[in-house]
This record gives structure tokens, sequence and C-alpha cells, in this order.
């Protein structure tokens, strides 16, 4: 047929046509998203240096000494301003180790630990004030003797109550925060896993010393019998084999 | 290779978000720690904010909301203040570093626990890892009025050297109660 030859040849020229039109669609479009990108990033730049500019100026203000804005600052400002400053002071009472937000029935307090500067977790408790100060809910762990503590305080000497909570909480933080960067850093010292309770106040592990081409396999137990410290009372460590007292 | 060129793009754009974030908070820290206001002052403000915004908003917070936030963060400073024992009488902070996992800053603070006066700075350091915020206290250096005690002076010392900002407070809170109830035993006495 010689139509066939034409028609395949109509079918050739066709499906390059489309071919074509697909890759100038395609080109548009991603000369249109370049444009694009090309024009925030533009914006994004003028935005940047004029922020370095004011805080240039600003510092160089604040250098100098002189008093803030030439521009007087509007009412809002004023509180804004304010609102910041009783935040920042809030965010304080966080390092003392008490601090929180009053509520419509009570009042709900976050109690911080830390060991040494490292701040480590915080711990919830949600007070009712009527009929008389109790706990509605607390995130403190079971092992912690809050009942205790509470049925002896409370409802009349909330101050005493969170003191000795707050030495409690302490102090289990502080034995776990050590057990764990102890078994961090010591790891190629240490034989197999620690183990501790939960309290975090008994902790044995294995270790070896190697003396002269020897190596001593040893046990070590460490008994924390005061719950408001964060040291040990009792320490024991004996030689597989051989018993010898410290 | 088209995509290498947006990755480019991308990138940069990235970058400058980040570093535009990073300018503002650092220009807002600085406004705000250079800016003081009398009470006075902040009185007048509260005043005058009621009685020219009625009813405006533009995209801002209502004028009732600002003072409804202000009386509740004022109550609930004064509610701490009273369970604690702690006045704060002058905060400063300055940030001393800040890239975006690392924040350090500068604090100085001074106050009283009951009649007990303290002066203290240190530095915060707040670095952000995974998920958590970790923050550690160091170069703690404390003042404190009763220095004369050689057990308070000690203890000072002890903490100073471990950063132990935390332990000072609530040892601090614990001895001023009991200074201040030896205080007025004797002065029952007198």
């Amino acid at each position: 047929f010689p139509g066939a030859g034409v028609l395949a040849q109509l079918e050739k020229l066709e499906a390059r046509a489309r071919r074509e039109a697909v890759e100038q669609e395609e080109r548009e479009q991603r000369e249109e998203r370049t444009a694009l990108l090309r024009s925030r990033a533009r914006e994004l730049r003028l935005r940047r240096d004029e922020l370095r500019r004011k805080l240039r100026e600003k510092e160089g203000l604040r250098k100098a000494g002189t008093a803030a804005d030439p521009a007087h600052p509007t009412p809002r400002d004023v509180l804004e301003w304010r609102i910041r400053s009783l935040r920042a002071l809030l965010q304080l009472f966080h390092l003392t180790g008490i601090s929180g937000k009053l509520s419509k029935r009570g009042v709900c307090l976050t109690l911080s630990t830390s060991y040494e500067g490292s701040h480590l977790d915080s711990f919830h408790l949600e007070l009712l004030a009527r009929p008389e100060l109790r706990i509605q809910r607390h995130s403190i762990p079971p092992f912690i003797p809050l009942e205790q503590l509470s049925r002896r305080f409370l409802p009349t000497d909330l101050r005493r109550f969170l003191a000795l909570l707050s030495q409690h909480l302490n102090a289990y933080v502080g034995r776990r925060f050590q057990a764990e960067q102890f078994q961090e850093r010591f790891s190629d010292w240490i034989q197999g896993t620690p183990q501790r309770n939960s309290l975090c106040n008994l902790l044995k592990f294995s270790y070896s010393l190697s003396r002269n081409s020897r190596s001593f396999p040893l046990q070590a137990r460490l008994l924390y019998r005061d719950p408001c410290r964060s040291l040990p009372t009792e320490v024991t460590v004996c030689c597989s084999g051989e018993w010898a007292p410290l | 290779m088209d995509n290498n060129a947006y990755q480019v793009y991308e990138d940069e754009i990235q970058a400058l978000e980040e570093e535009i974030k990073l300018l503002t908070e650092k220009y807002e820290e600085i406004q705000q720690e250079s800016t003081f206001f009398s009470e006075e002052e902040i009185l007048k403000s509260i005043k005058s904010f009621q009685r020219e915004t009625q009813g405006e908003s533009r995209g801002h917070e209502s004028p009732s909301d600002l003072k409804a936030q202000l009386e509740s963060l004022e109550t609930d400073l004064s509610f701490l203040m009273k369970l604690t024992g702690f006045q704060f009488t002058s905060h400063s902070k300055k940030t001393v570093e800040r890239t975006r996992d690392r924040t350090v800053q500068k604090h100085r603070l001074s106050g009283k626990c009951h009649s007990l006066s303290f002066q203290l700075e240190f530095q915060l350091l707040e670095m952000q890892s995974k998920e958590k915020v970790s923050s550690v206290v160091t170069d703690l250096n404390i003042i404190m009025e009763s220095g004369e005690d050689s057990g308070v002076s000690k203890f000072v010392s002890s903490v100073e050297e471990r950063g132990d900002l935390l332990t000072f407070f609530r040892s601090l809170s614990t001895y001023a109660e009991w200074f201040e109830h030896r205080r007025r035993t004797f002065l029952h006495f007198k």
C-alpha cells in the first residue's frame, strides 16, 4: 500500500510534534521554577541583609551605652516587654527547683532536678486547693515515697513536703545519672551489664583488673541506704573465688 | 542535572531562612535586654492601652488578652515568691553564643531568700540534640551577704565548683527559713 508509507511518516511526524510539545512544556516549567527559586533567594538575601544592618546598628547603640530606641514605645510595646520580662523570671524559678502555675482549682507545680551542673528530669504535681490541699495528679515514679510524704506533711506544710520530695527526686535522678555515666565512660572496663534496681540505690557490676599479666575478675556492690543522698553508704568488692574485705 | 541547580537554590534558601531566624531572635533579645520600663510607665501603659484600642485587633492580641496574660503571669510569680521565699530583685541575661543547636546565655541575678541576700552570675548552655534539650550551668559565681559564716562560704565554694545552682537554691531556701526562725526567736527574747 502506498498509503501505508505515508501514514507511517505522518505518525512519526505526529509523535515528534507531541514529543517536542512535551519537552517545551517541561522546559517552561523548569524555567518558571528556577525563576521562582531565584527570586525567593533574592528576597531572603535582602531581608537578611536588612536584619544584619539593623542588628549592627542596635549593637552599636548598646556599646555606646545610649538608651534603646529614639522612637517612642507604644503602650503595647511596654506591656509586651513586661510580659516577656515576667516570663523570663518564671523561667528562673525553674532553675531553683520549684516552679509552677496557678490553675482554676489549685496549682500545677514542676519540680526540677539536676546533678552538679547538668539539668535532668522534671516532675509534675497537680494540687487541688479545696476543700484542702491534696494531690490530684502527678508524674512521680512509684518507688518515691510520695504517699508517705503527703500523709505526713499535707495539707498544712506544703513547703516541707516539697523540700523533702525534691530531695528524694534529686537523689534518685543523681544516682541514676551517675550509673548511666559510669556505664558509658567505663564501658571497656566493665564486664557484662551493670545491674540496678528502679530506685537506683543498689548497683552491682563486674569488672576486671590486670596486674603482672594476671587478671582479677571483681564484683562490686554499691548500696545507697539514704534515699535522699546520691552517694553510696556501703561498698563491697569481692574477687571471684577469693573474698577480700575492703 | 537540573535537579542539582534546584538543590543549590534550595540549600541557599534554607540557609538564609535559618540565618534570618537567628538574626531576628538576636535582634528581639537585644531589644528586650536594653529596654527598661518602670512600674509607673507600665501602669500608665495599661490604662492608655485599654483606652485607645477599644475593639481593635489587626492580627495582634486584643488588649484584654494582653492584660489577662499580664495579670496571670503576675499572680503566678507572686505565688511562687510566697511559696519558695525567693524574691528576685534584678535579672539580666545576655546571649553570648547562638547557633542552630547551641545557645549560651550569661545571667546576672540578685535577690533574697527571706532575709538573706545573694548575687550570682552564671552561664547557661542549652544544647539541642535529637529531640532532647539539655542544659548545663557553668562559671557559677555566688556572693552571699552572710559571708562571715565559714560554713556558708565553704558551702558556696563547693557549689560554685560543681556548678550546682539547684542545690544552692534548695539549700539556701532551707537555711534561710531556719535563719529567719532563729532571728524571730531571738527577737522574742529581747
